[in-house]
């Protein structure tokens, strides 16, 4: 008796000490990659803050925070103006995107008419084309409505923001959420005398906050990455966005590398920003559309 | 059979007679109704056809031409051919083939559904053919007009922009000589087709009239479509032929061709063969088998003797840019699936600090590319103190150029090793190795996150079930989570296989003048040939290439899903 529940003492311990060691073996595996990962930010962080002469050398660590190589670089790469171009940039794109995409998702999700899921199928196959068969047209498109059209395209918002307001996959995803609002609201608010777009307006979308998000989100995302195309229709800083402004910057620095850093450190700010205040719905929306270049 | 539906339809209409207003205040709505959805769908669908479906057709249209800044002489396959060498010409005769294959595949179809509703509709066969007509009209009609509108730009240039101007050029490229005959020909085919429409649905009002019509017109656009491509390769070849004989060279375009079309034709058969063989009792099973693998062989032989000598007259940047491509994809995907995959479970295990180790792991992929590129460039420079050569030194090992670096990883590995390695084995250039590192660094957080959801929707019913049979964590992992996993596996190399034809960004951050373009990919060749070197007209050809690819990618991939995913 005294021997089983020794031999049972023992056993649990034994059992107890492999999972500790699995529980260790679990959390180094784990580290190490959140080292790998990691290590190159805090790089980049370390490099930002040396002297000139430090960042060319082995050190890992500055001796002393040079903080003013920001202030260096934010002024002397124009940051301050890649900034507002890109914001502005997210901002018109977003105003059009969103108020093409709602109302046409409304229309392929709750409106009958004939042709609807051809037209709409049509629209879903177009997401399979790589962005590099489209880019040569367009642009030739866009410099040819620049050059007949009032206003200048290449190198103003127009180029920048109106190829992006038709956006498939917002339609897409709000779509799926319009068709599950059930019909007994819309019989309501037809009887209250409401239309389509009353109806749209007061009960859809204060319920479609979540998708909208998601499509904010990545429509921030997405401005913030543009580079090919951006690099083709802006030929001076007036209205180049970040990622073109970065690399340029990145191009000329020549070998100041903390400069460089401190620019890189800029440029990630925002969206570290958006990440940490909406992380779960940042992740979810990035999970879901497996969007970026 | 048309006298009964006139007859019903006559009872119908009496029945409505008394209602007939509000009958009219019905349709009124319902027109309405109508009106509202084609408004609401419209802005966007308008721009995504401007800048998403229009440019498709528009770059074929440019990759036709000598196209440099300008629009120049029309070149036909000249740009494919000058890229892929005569596998161009292959391909056309191919797709056109494939066209009227596909036109008859579906008038067969048709046939069997007109069958089971003993439907007797051929004559819709007629109206088809004017709708296709009017669409294939129209098609000319933009086609030519194309250009006359692209010109009114450079006839805008020095003058003052006002929109009588505009309208006045417009007016003249909608007039141009050879546009109005081909509009006149359009608005004839457009009445046809209209009247045909409206006859037809008098003459048999049926529901499955209108989808009728519909796929007959699609199947004559698809043997219309088919027959122009062939004739029109085939008119390609013999000037190409003739331009060769007359500088003298040795053109072997036909041997080439049947060649190649017969190697394809094989493999097509083969595979076809093999699907019958498992339908086929064991016997015949066994010998159709055998067919098919000598089928397989013979064709597989034809093209691996062929293509890359026709390769090797095509555009070695864009060979380069292939080869870079297939190196990058087999370097990245299994690495970045099979770490996320790992960190996946691990992270599963509802660890204290797991939702921060997640964070972190996703941080490599939130990071604008160009900024985590930037900091990947400074890592890997070839400067002696930079850091990943300070840690080579650590270990004792020599400095590497990295990003500057243009021989091959295998190439070098040899060397340190003191074994020279054939050139074919030379492997990725160490400049593309370290952009492969970038892009794993980049991708498994995306791809842990991924796979997370997906554990998070296998049951832990079955797990325990397991558990309690006996059976260890590896054997739990090896046959009931990775099998119930295989949906997202497939989903993520998918992505990441298509994803790697698309990448882009981090490349051209991390391209360095001095690997001599062999980190270059196939989107990045694109793009150099239409950026640096200004050759619109031979980009797109190049672009769709690739937009070949992809399709050919998708559609394989769409077969695979069918019968290796396991859906649980």
């Amino acid at each position: 008796m005294a021997e089983i529940i020794r031999g049972k003492r023992t056993m649990s311990s034994a059992a107890r000490l492999r999972q500790l060691i699995g529980k260790i073996l679990i959390y180094m595996i784990l580290v190490s990659w959140a080292v790998v990962a990691v290590v190159p930010f805090v790089w980049m962080l370390s490099t930002s803050l040396k002297s000139s002469a430090e960042a060319q050398g082995v050190r890992f660590f500055p001796t002393e925070l040079h903080f003013e190589n920001y202030v260096n670089a934010w002024e002397e790469a124009d940051f301050a103006e890649y900034f507002t171009n890109s914001f502005q940039i997210t901002l018109i794109t977003l105003a059009g995107q969103l108020t093409f995409s709602v109302l046409a998702a409304y229309g392929f999700a709750r409106i009958r008419f004939p042709g609807r899921d051809l037209i709409f199928g049509v629209l879903l196959s177009t997401m399979m084309i790589p962005a590099m068969v489209l880019i040569i047209p367009n642009f030739l498109t866009v410099t040819w409505l620049g050059r007949i059209g009032p206003i200048k395209w290449i190198n103003n918002w127009p180029a920048l923001t109106v190829p992006f307001m038709g956006n498939v996959f917002s339609i897409f995803l709000l779509r799926q959420f319009f068709a599950q609002v059930p019909d007994e609201l819309f019989d309501a608010a037809q009887i209250d005398g409401a239309g389509h777009l009353r109806f749209l307006w007061k009960v859809v979308l204060p319920l479609a906050k979540a998708p909208l998000m998601v499509i904010v989100v990545l429509s921030f995302i997405g401005s913030w990455n543009a580079l090919a195309w951006p690099m083709l229709v802006t030929n001076s800083p007036e209205w180049r966005p970040i990622a073109v402004g970065l690399l340029a910057f990145v191009d000329e620095a020549g070998q100041r590398f903390e400069m460089m850093m401190a620019g890189a450190t800029i440029t990630m700010v925002p969206i570290m920003i958006l990440y940490f205040i909406t992380q779960k719905q940042f992740t979810e929306s990035i999970a879901r559309s497996g969007l970026k270049g | 059979m048309t006298r009964s539906v006139h007859s019903q339809h006559r009872e119908l209409k009496d029945e409505r007679l008394p209602l007939g207003s509000r009958f009219g205040v019905l349709r009124l709505r319902r027109v309405r109704e109508y009106l509202t959805g084609y408004l609401m769908v419209a802005p966007a669908v308008i721009l995504i056809f401007i800048f998403g479906i229009f440019p498709v057709g528009f770059a074929l249209y440019v990759s036709l031409q000598k196209w440099r800044l300008k629009r120049g002489d029309f070149l036909g396959l000249k740009n494919f051919a000058g890229a892929i060498g005569n596998l161009a010409y292959v391909a056309a005769f191919a797709l056109g083939i494939a066209a009227i294959v596909v036109a008859i595949l579906l008038v067969i179809r048709l046939r069997k559904e007109m069958r089971e509703n003993k439907d007797k509709a051929w004559w819709l066969v007629a109206i088809g053919l004017l709708h296709a007509a009017m669409i294939g009209s129209f098609a000319r009609w933009f086609v030519l007009l194309l250009p006359e509108v692209l010109d009114i730009a450079d006839k805008i240039i020095g003058v003052e922009k006002t929109r009588e101007l505009f309208n006045r050029l417009l007016g003249e490229a909608f007039r141009a000589e050879n546009v109005l005959p081909a509009f006149y020909i359009f608005l004839l085919t457009l009445g046809l087709s209209i009247a045909g429409y409206v006859l037809s649905t008098r003459a048999w009002r049926n529901p499955r009239n209108i989808p009728y019509q519909a796929r007959f017109a699609l199947s004559w656009l698809a043997v219309g479509l088919g027959i122009l491509l062939i004739v029109f390769t085939a008119s390609q070849v013999i000037s190409a032929y003739t331009a060769a004989l007359d500088t003298g060279e040795d053109p072997g375009i036909w041997p080439q061709i049947i060649t190649i079309s017969s190697g394809i034709l094989l493999l097509i058969a083969a595979w076809f063969v093999w699907r019958s063989a498992q339908d086929a009792d064991s016997s015949r099973g066994f010998w159709l088998k055998i067919l098919s693998a000598f089928a397989l062989l013979v064709g597989g032989w034809l093209l691996i003797g062929e293509v890359p000598v026709i390769l090797a007259a095509g555009d070695d940047d864009l060979w380069m840019g292939l080869k870079a491509t297939i190196f990058y994809s087999a370097g990245t995907v299994p690495f970045q699936l099979g770490i996320a995959l790992f960190l996946a479970v691990m992270l599963f295990q509802k660890l204290r600090g797991s939702e921060l180790f997640r964070m972190m792991y996703f941080l490599t992929y939130v990071t604008p590319t160009v900024a985590s590129a930037a900091v990947f460039r400074q890592l890997f420079s070839s400067r002696q103190s930079s850091l990943i050569n300070q840690i080579l030194k650590v270990f004792g090992m020599e400095r590497q150029f990295w990003l500057q670096e243009p021989s091959g990883v295998f190439t070098m590995i040899g060397e340190s090793l003191g074994i020279s390695v054939p050139e074919w084995a030379a492997g990725p250039s160490l400049a593309l190795v370290v952009i492969m590192i970038f892009s794993i660094w980049v991708y498994v957080g995306y791809d842990t996150v991924i796979y997370l959801a997906g554990l998070g929707n296998i049951s832990t019913e079955l797990i325990e079930a397991a558990e309690i049979d006996g059976a260890g964590r590896w054997a739990i992992f090896r046959n009931v989570i990775f099998p119930l996993l295989s949906p997202t596996t497939y989903f993520l190399s998918l992505m990441a296989i298509i994803g790697t034809f698309k990448a882009f960004q981090h490349i051209w951050v991390l391209r360095n003048e001095l690997a001599l373009r062999t980190s270059d990919t196939f989107s990045v060749t694109i793009f150099v040939e239409f950026f640096d070197k200004v050759r619109y007209g031979y980009a797109s050809a190049l672009a769709f290439v690739l937009l070949a690819i992809i399709v050919t990618l998708t559609i394989i991939n769409n077969r695979v899903q069918g019968s290796r995913v396991f859906y649980g």
